[in-house]
C-alpha cells in the first residue's frame, strides 16, 4: 500500500475554508433566490400586462358604449313620457261626449207640430252626466198629449244610445194664445224638459254619421 | 467524524446572510409582487365593473330598442296630437281657426274668446294646457249647426264642448243663436 503524504496541509485546509466562506455561500444561495424571485416577478408582471391589455380593451368598450346608453336611456324616460302622456290624452280623447249624435235625435223625435226653441245643454265635469233642459212649444188638439208624446219619444230614442236616461217635465203649461197651424188656429202647450244621462264610452263612431242625420231631420 | 466548530467570523457572515435574506423577502413582497398583485387585483375588479356595467348597458339599449318599436304607434299618435297645437299664443290663432272652420260649414260671424286656462291635474300631462273657450255662433240653421258640431267633434279630437246653449232667434225661427263652451287640451310653447 502506497503511503500519501500532505505536505500542503495549510494550504488546502485553507483552500477548504475559501470554498466554505459562509458568506460566498450565502450570496450564492441569496442570488439564486433573487433569481427564482425575478422568474416569477416577471411571470406576474406578463400576466399584469396581459390583464391590463383587457383592461383598455374593456374601457375602450365602454367609451363607445356610454355614450349610447346615455342616449337610449334619455330615450326611454322620454318615450315612457310620451306614452304615459299618449295614456292620459287617450282617456280625455275617449271620454268625450259627442254633442253631434245627440243633437240628432233630438231633431229626430221632434214633430211637425212641436218646437224647439231652447236647449241648454252641459257636461257634469268629473262625474260625465250630462243634463240638458229643452224648451219649446206643442201645438195639437191636445198639446199636452203631443208633449208627452214628445217627452215619450225622446226618451226611448235616447235610451238607446246613453245610459240612466231621464225626461221629465219640469214645466208643461198651456198657452191662452193659438198657433196657426197649417192654416188651421190650434191650441198650444208650452213645456220645459228636463233631461239627464249618463253617456256610454267610446260613441265616437257615431259621430261621423250625424251630419248626414241631422240634414236628412232638418 | 465530527463536525467543525464555526468560528465567530463565520457566524457573522452567517448571521449578515440571513439578514440579506429577509431583507431580500421583505423587498420583494412589499415593493415589487405586492403592489403588482394589489394592481392586478384592482384591474381585475375594474374590468369586472366594466364588463357588467357594458352588459348591462348592452341589454339596457335592446330595451329601448324594443320599447320604440312597442311605442311606434304612441309614438305616431303622440306627435298628430301636438300638431293640432299650432305655434304661437293659442289665443292669436284658435279664435281665427274657429271663425275659419265655421265659415267653412256656413255658419258666418263666429266669435270665440278665452274663457280660462288651467294647468291639467294629471302629472302627464304637465307640457299641456287646458283652455276654456266661448264660442258664439249668432245665426246658424240648426242642420248646419249639427254638421258643424259633427266635423268639429271628429277633427279636433283634444275639444271637448262642455256647454252647449241653443236658441231659437225670435224674429226668425229658421235661426237659432248658439253659444258654445269648449275646453282645448293644448301643448305648452
Amino acid at each position: 500500500m502506497a503511503l500519501q503524504l500532505n505536505l500542503l496541509h495549510e494550504e488546502i485546509t485553507q483552500e477548504r475554508q475559501r470554498k466554505r466562506d459562509p458568506l460566498k455561500l450565502g450570496i450564492i444561495a441569496l442570488s439564486c433566490f433573487g433569481a427564482l424571485l425575478f422568474l416569477y416577478y416577471g411571470w406576474n408582471a406578463y400576466r399584469t400586462i396581459q390583464i391590463k391589455g383587457q383592461l383598455n380593451a374593456a374601457e375602450r368598450e365602454w367609451r363607445t358604449t356610454e355614450p349610447k346608453v346615455t342616449a337610449a336611456q334619455k330615450r326611454a324616460t322620454e318615450l315612457h313620457q310620451i306614452i304615459d302622456s299618449s295614456k292620459v290624452l287617450n282617456g280625455l280623447i275617449e271620454d268625450r261626449f259627442y254633442w253631434a249624435p245627440f243633437l240628432a235625435q233630438v231633431s229626430h223625435c221632434v214633430a211637425p207640430n212641436l218646437q224647439v226653441t231652447s236647449l241648454d245643454g252641459s257636461i257634469a265635469e268629473g262625474r260625465h252626466s250630462v243634463t240638458i233642459a229643452l224648451e219649446g212649444l206643442a201645438a195639437a188638439r191636445e198639446p199636452r198629449a203631443a208633449a208627452e208624446e214628445f217627452r215619450q219619444l225622446l226618451s226611448e230614442q235616447l235610451e238607446k244610445n246613453y245610459d240612466e236616461v231621464k225626461v221629465t217635465f219640469r214645466n208643461l203649461e198651456d198657452l191662452d194664445t193659438a198657433v196657426n197651424l197649417s192654416g188651421v188656429s190650434t191650441p198650444s202647450a208650452r213645456f220645459i224638459l228636463s233631461v239627464t244621462f249618463n253617456p256610454k264610452r267610446g260613441d265616437a263612431a257615431k259621430t261621423e254619421e250625424t251630419g248626414s242625420a241631422i240634414a236628412k231631420s232638418k | 467524524m465530527n463536525p467543525k466548530k464555526l468560528t465567530k467570523d463565520q457566524i457573522q457572515k452567517i448571521f449578515l446572510s440571513g439578514l440579506g435574506f429577509i431583507a431580500l423577502i421583505y423587498c420583494y413582497f412589499n415593493f415589487f409582487l405586492g403592489p403588482l398583485n394589489k394592481s392586478r387585483a384592482s384591474m381585475m375588479v375594474t374590468i369586472a365593473d366594466l364588463q357588467s356595467k357594458t352588459a348591462s348597458s348592452k341589454a339596457e339599449m335592446k330595451k329601448t330598442a324594443n320599447l320604440e318599436i312597442q311605442a311606434k304607434e304612441a309614438t305616431g299618435r303622440y306627435e298628430t296630437l301636438k300638431a293640432t297645437t299650432a305655434e304661437g299664443a293659442p289665443i292669436a290663432w284658435f279664435p281665427p281657426k274657429m271663425r275659419a272652420f265655421f265659415s267653412d260649414q256656413g255658419i258666418n260671424k263666429v266669435t270665440a274668446r278665452l274663457d280660462s286656462s288651467a294647468d291639467f291635474k294629471q302629472k302627464e300631462l304637465a307640457d299641456w294646457i287646458k283652455n276654456t273657450w266661448a264660442i258664439d255662433l249668432p245665426q246658424s240653421e240648426y242642420g248646419d249647426l249639427g254638421n258643424a258640431i259633427a266635423e268639429l267633434e271628429n277633427s279636433e279630437p283634444l275639444l271637448t264642448i262642455q256647454h252647449v246653449v241653443i236658441h231659437a232667434v225670435p224674429d226668425d225661427p229658421q235661426y237659432q243663436q248658439v253659444s258654445l263652451i269648449a275646453q282645448t287640451a293644448l301643448l305648452k310653447k
